[in-house]
C-alpha cells in the first residue's frame, strides 16, 4: 500500500473550486488503496497580506487591522462556502475560521499597542495564513467523506531553533514525534490535514520555515513516515528544460536528480527551493512536480539517482536576469594574498549577495555577479572600502547582463559540453562576458550581454536538441 | 554539582548509598561535590535547595514507602516534570523503570530536562531504545550532555570501552551476551539439564527474573541495548524497530544436548553488522561469549585492533549506580574544562 504525501500550494487552491480539485485528488488516491497525507499553503497572496497588516499595525493603524480582518474572514468564508456542501461541516469550518480570525485580531491589535513588531510576533501573524487555508481543506476532505483530522505543524510535532523566519527543524526529534503521531492514525484510514510552513519550537512558541515554506513541510513530514513519494501539486506541468516564454519548443523533463534540481533552483527555475529538498534527499524520497490542472501528466520526479544517457548530458538551461557584472582590478592585487577576502569581506558585510565569481590566474581582476538592486550599493561600498589603499585601481560596472546557466549532471566527466556550449552561442555572433564552472560539473553559466541572452539559450536547447527528447 | 534524581528504586537507593559512602573521596580525589535536591518517586517530592540528607531519604523510602513523607521537605503532590521543570539543578539522574511501548515517563522527563538547560543522566533504556537519535539531536540543540552508561552492562564499563578505549579505529561488529537473566536460565539448562520453564522459575526464586519476564526472555532488553550501542558506538541512526528480535522461550533441553555433544552451548546473542539481529546462537564453549550465570560479554571487532571481549557482571543496583556516577563525573569533568577554557 502507498504512502504519499501531497502538498497543495497557493495557485493550486486559490478558488474555491480549486479546494474540490484538491479533495478529490486525494480520495482518488485513498479510493486506490494509498494512504496520504495533506500539506496546505497559505491561500495565494495571504502570506504577503499578513506581512503587510502586521506592518500596519506597527505603525499603529488600528482601523487597517479591522478593515483587514474583515476581508480576510469574508474571502475565507467565501472560499469555504464554495468548496463544502453539508451544511454541517460548513458550519464547523466557519466557526473554525471566525475563532481563529478573532485570535488573528488579538495578535495584531497587541502589535499596534505595543507598536513594535519583532521577528517573533511576526512569525505568529504569518502562521495565520495556513491556519485558516488547512480547516477550508479539512472541511472540504471531510465534505468528500474522507476521515480527515487537522493538525498544526506543532500538534503534528514539528520542532525547529528559535530562529524566526527561518526556522531550522531538529529533524531528529522532529521525524520521532511526526512518526509517533501519524503512523497510528494513518493506519485507521484518517487523512491528516496539516499546515504547511509553520512549526513551534520546544516551548511551543510558532515559527516559520522561511525559504522553502510548504514544500519543506511536505518533505519532512515525508522523511519522518518514510513515504513512497512526495508529490508537490502546483499549477505548471512539471520542471522545464528552459522557460517557455523564451524558447517555445521547451519540454518538461521527466526525470532529474535532486543535486539537479537544485542547480536549477538556485538558477531562479520555480523549482522547490533546495532546503525544501534536503529531507527528501536525505532519506531517499522521490519527490514528483505535478499540475493540479492536468493531474494526467506525470510530471516531474526528482529522485537520487543521476539519469545520464549519452545523449542528454545537458537537463536544463536558464537565464538569470536582473543581475549585474563588477569587475574589480589593479596591478596591485597580484600575488598579494587576501585580496578576495577583502573585496567579498566588503560585500559580505553591506548584504550583497554574490552569484558568481571568476578570476583569472594573472590575479590582475576578479569579476562577479550580482543581482542588479545591489549594484550601486556594491559598487560604493568597495570603492570607499579599497580604493586609494595602493591595492585596486578601478572598479567598473555593466548592468547590462544576464547570465546564462547550463544544467546537468551528464556534463560530469564528458569532454566537448563547453566546447558545444560556446560554439553554439558564438554561431549566433554572441559575445561571452564571463564564465564560471564549479569543480561539480553540474553546471556551466556564463554571462553576455542582456539583449543576447534569450538568443543564447536559444542556441544551446538547439544544440543539445532539448526540444526533441 | 545539583542533583535532581528521578526514581527512588533500586538503582536510586544505590546511588544514594554509594554517594554516602563516598562522599569524602570524591570530594578529595575528584572535586565533586554533589547535592541531591531533589528525590522523586512515585508517592511525590523531597525537596532542599540546600541539598537532602541521603540517609533520611533512605530511611524515609523504607519506612514510609516514599521521601515525599518527609515532614520538612516532602511534597505528596508533586510530579516528577513539575520538579524537574522548576527546580534549580545542574542535572537529572533519571532512573524509572523501561517502558519500550512508548518510552514514558522517561521521555519525557529527559525532553524537560533539556529544554530547562539541564544535563540528563540515565539508567532507562526505553527513551533511548525508542528515540536516541532525537535525544541526542535536542541534548546537542540545547548546549547540554546527555549521558548512559548504565544502560548497557550496569557497572561494566562496555559503551566506554569502545567510545573512549578504541578511539581512532573503527569498530566493523559487535556480538554480545547482553542480558544477565537470559544468560543465567541458559547456564542452568545446560548445566542441570532442565527445561527453560524449569530454569525461569528459578530464576525468579533468586529475584534474577521479574514476575513478569518477558522482557529478558523475549529479546526485547537485548534488543535495547543493541540499538543503543549501534548508535552511540557505530554512529548509526536506528530504532528498537530496526531490529529482528527471536527470544528463548522456544529454547530446548533437546538443543542444548545436541549443541554439548559438538563441544559448543546456546547464547541469546546480539549482533550488529550490517544489520541488527537478537537470537538464541549455537558458540563454541571456547568462544569469549561462552560466559556463564548472570555474567555479561561483549566482543568489539575492530578494523586494526582486531577483536576484544569485555566481561563483567550485568546487572545489579549498586553495578548499575556506579555507572551514574561515573557518568556524573564525567559531566563534572566536562563541565569544568568547559568553563576554565
Amino acid at each position: 500500500m502507498k504512502k504519499i504525501v501531497m502538498k497543495f500550494g497557493g495557485t493550486s487552491l486559490a478558488a474555491g473550486e480549486n479546494f474540490r480539485r484538491m479533495a478529490s485528488l486525494v480520495s482518488r488516491y485513498v479510493a486506490q488503496g494509498c494512504k496520504v497525507v495533506a500539506i496546505i499553503s497559505a491561500l495565494e497572496g495571504v502570506t504577503d497580506r499578513l506581512l503587510e497588516a502586521s506592518e500596519e499595525a506597527k505603525r499603529g493603524n488600528l482601523e487597517s487591522v479591522y478593515r483587514f480582518k474583515g476581508e480576510i474572514t469574508e474571502e475565507h468564508l467565501a472560499a469555504a462556502r464554495r468548496s463544502i456542501n453539508d451544511k454541517h461541516v460548513r458550519e464547523e469550518v466557519a466557526e473554525a475560521l471566525r475563532s481563529t480570525v478573532d485570535e488573528l485580531e488579538k495578535v495584531l491589535t497587541g502589535i499596534v499597542y505595543v507598536g513594535e513588531l519583532t521577528p517573533k510576533s511576526r512569525d505568529y501573524v504569518l502562521s495565520f495564513g495556513e491556519r485558516l487555508s488547512t480547516y477550508i481543506a479539512w472541511g472540504t476532505l471531510r465534505d468528500v467523506g474522507l476521515n480527515a483530522q487537522y493538525y498544526t505543524g506543532e500538534s503534528v510535532g514539528i520542532v525547529t531553533d528559535s530562529n524566526f523566519g527561518e526556522a531550522k527543524p531538529l529533524l531528529n526529534v522532529t521525524k520521532h514525534q511526526v512518526k509517533s503521531r501519524l503512523e497510528p492514525v494513518l493506519e485507521e484510514g484518517v487523512v491528516p490535514v496539516i499546515t504547511g510552513y509553520i512549526a513551534a519550537t520546544q516551548d511551543g512558541v510558532t515559527t516559520t520555515l522561511g525559504r522553502g515554506g510548504s514544500d519543506y513541510t511536505a518533505t519532512i513530514i515525508g522523511a519522518a513516515l518514510g513515504v513512497d513519494e512526495v508529490w508537490i501539486w502546483t499549477s505548471v506541468d512539471g520542471l522545464m528544460t528552459s522557460d517557455p516564454k523564451i524558447v517555445p519548443s521547451a519540454k518538461v523533463i521527466p526525470k532529474i536528480s535532486f543535486q539537479e534540481a537544485t542547480e536549477m533552483a538556485i538558477f531562479g527555475a520555480k523549482v522547490m527551493h533546495p532546503r525544501a529538498l534536503e529531507p527528501a534527499m536525505e532519506e531517499n524520497i522521490p519527490v514528483r512536480i505535478r499540475n493540479i490542472f492536468n493531474p494526467e501528466n506525470p510530471g516531474t520526479l526528482i529522485v537520487r539517482e543521476q539519469m545520464v544517457k549519452p545523449v542528454d548530458v545537458v537537463k536544463a538551461i536558464a537565464l538569470v536576469k536582473d543581475v549585474a557584472l563588477v569587475n574589480v582590478s589593479g596591478a596591485g592585487m597580484i600575488g598579494a594574498p587576501g585580496t578576495a577576502a577583502k573585496v567579498f569581506g566588503v560585500l559580505g558585510r553591506n548584504d550583497v549577495n554574490i552569484l558568481m565569481i571568476s578570476q583569472s590566474v594573472s590575479e590582475a581582476n576578479i569579476s562577479f555577479i550580482i543581482e542588479r538592486r545591489s549594484l550601486e550599493k556594491a559598487v560604493n561600498a568597495l570603492e570607499i572600502a579599497l580604493l586609494g589603499r595602493g591595492l585596486i585601481r578601478e572598479v567598473t560596472a555593466e548592468d547590462d547582463v544576464c547570465v546564462v546557466a547550463v544544467v546537468g549532471a551528464g556534463m560530469r566527466g564528458t569532454p566537448g559540453v563547453a566546447s558545444r556550449v560556446f560554439s553554439a552561442v558564438a554561431r549566433r555572433g554572441i559575445n561571452v562576458r564571463m564564465i564560471a564552472q564549479g569543480s561539480s560539473e553540474l553546471n556551466i553559466s556564463f554571462a553576455v550581454k542582456k539583449s543576447d541572452g534569450e538568443d543564447a539559450v536559444q542556441a544551446i536547447h538547439e544544440e543539445f536538441r532539448l526540444d526533441k527528447s | 554539582m545539583r542533583i535532581i534524581l528521578v526514581g527512588f528504586g533500586v538503582v536510586g537507593q544505590s546511588l544514594a548509598r554509594i554517594l554516602l559512602q563516598r562522599r569524602s573521596e570524591l570530594m578529595r580525589g575528584y572535586g565533586f561535590h554533589p547535592k541531591v535536591v531533589a528525590v522523586v518517586d512515585k508517592g511525590g517530592a523531597a525537596l532542599d535547595t540546600r541539598g537532602l540528607d541521603l540517609e533520611e531519604m533512605l530511611s524515609l523510602k523504607v519506612r514510609e514507602g516514599t521521601v515525599a513523607a518527609s515532614r520538612e521537605h516532602g511534597h505528596p503532590r508533586l510530579s516528577a516534570l513539575d520538579v524537574i521543570e522548576s527546580a534549580e539543578a545542574e542535572v537529572v539522574v533519571e532512573a524509572t523503570p523501561t517502558n519500550i511501548e512508548n518510552g514514558e515517563p522517561g521521555l519525557s522527563h529527559i525532553k524537560t530536562a533539556f529544554r530547562t538547560g539541564k544535563h540528563v543522566v540515565t539508567t532507562n533504556k526505553g527513551p533511548l531504545a525508542l528515540a536516541l537519535p532525537a535525544l541526542t539531536e535536542l541534548a546537542e540543540y540545547n548546549g547540554v550532555y546527555l549521558r548512559f552508561s548504565g544502560t548497557v552492562g550496569a557497572g561494566t564499563p562496555i559503551l566506554d570501552l569502545a567510545k573512549k578505549c578504541l578511539l581512532g579505529d573503527r569498530i566493523i561488529s559487535i556480538r554480545g551476551v547482553l542480558n544477565g537473566t537470559t544468560n543465567y536460565i541458559l547456564t542452568e539448562m545446560d548445566e542441570e539439564r532442565i527445561t527453560f520453564q524449569q530454569a525461569l522459575e528459578e530464576a525468579q526464586r533468586l529475584g534474577y527474573a521479574e514476575a513478569d519476564p518477558s522482557m529478558d526472555v523475549d529479546g526485547l532488553d537485548t534488543a535495547c541495548k543493541l540499538v543503543i550501542m549501534a548508535n552511540w558506538i557505530m554512529g548509526e541512526r536506528v530504532t528498537l524497530e530496526d531490529v529482528e528480535v527471536e527470544g528463548i522461550r522456544n529454547v530446548t533441553r533437546e538443543a542444548l544436548e545436541e549443541a554439548s555433544r559438538r563441544d559448543c552451548t546456546i547464547r541469546l546473542i546480539g549482533f550488529i553488522d550490517d544489520h541488527l539481529k537478537v537470537a538464541p546462537t549455537e558458540i563454541s564453549k571456547d568462544d569469549p561469549l561462552a560466559v556463564k550465570g548472570v555474567l555479561n560479554a561483549v566482543t568489539f571487532t575492530s578494523e586494526f585492533a582486531g577483536e576484544e571481549t569485555i566481561i563483567g557482571r550485568g546487572a545489579g543496583g549498586m553495578a548499575t549506580a556506579s555507572a551514574v556516577l561515573r557518568d556524573l563525573l564525567n559531566i563534572k569533568e566536562t563541565l569544568s574544562t568547559r568553563l576554565m577554557t
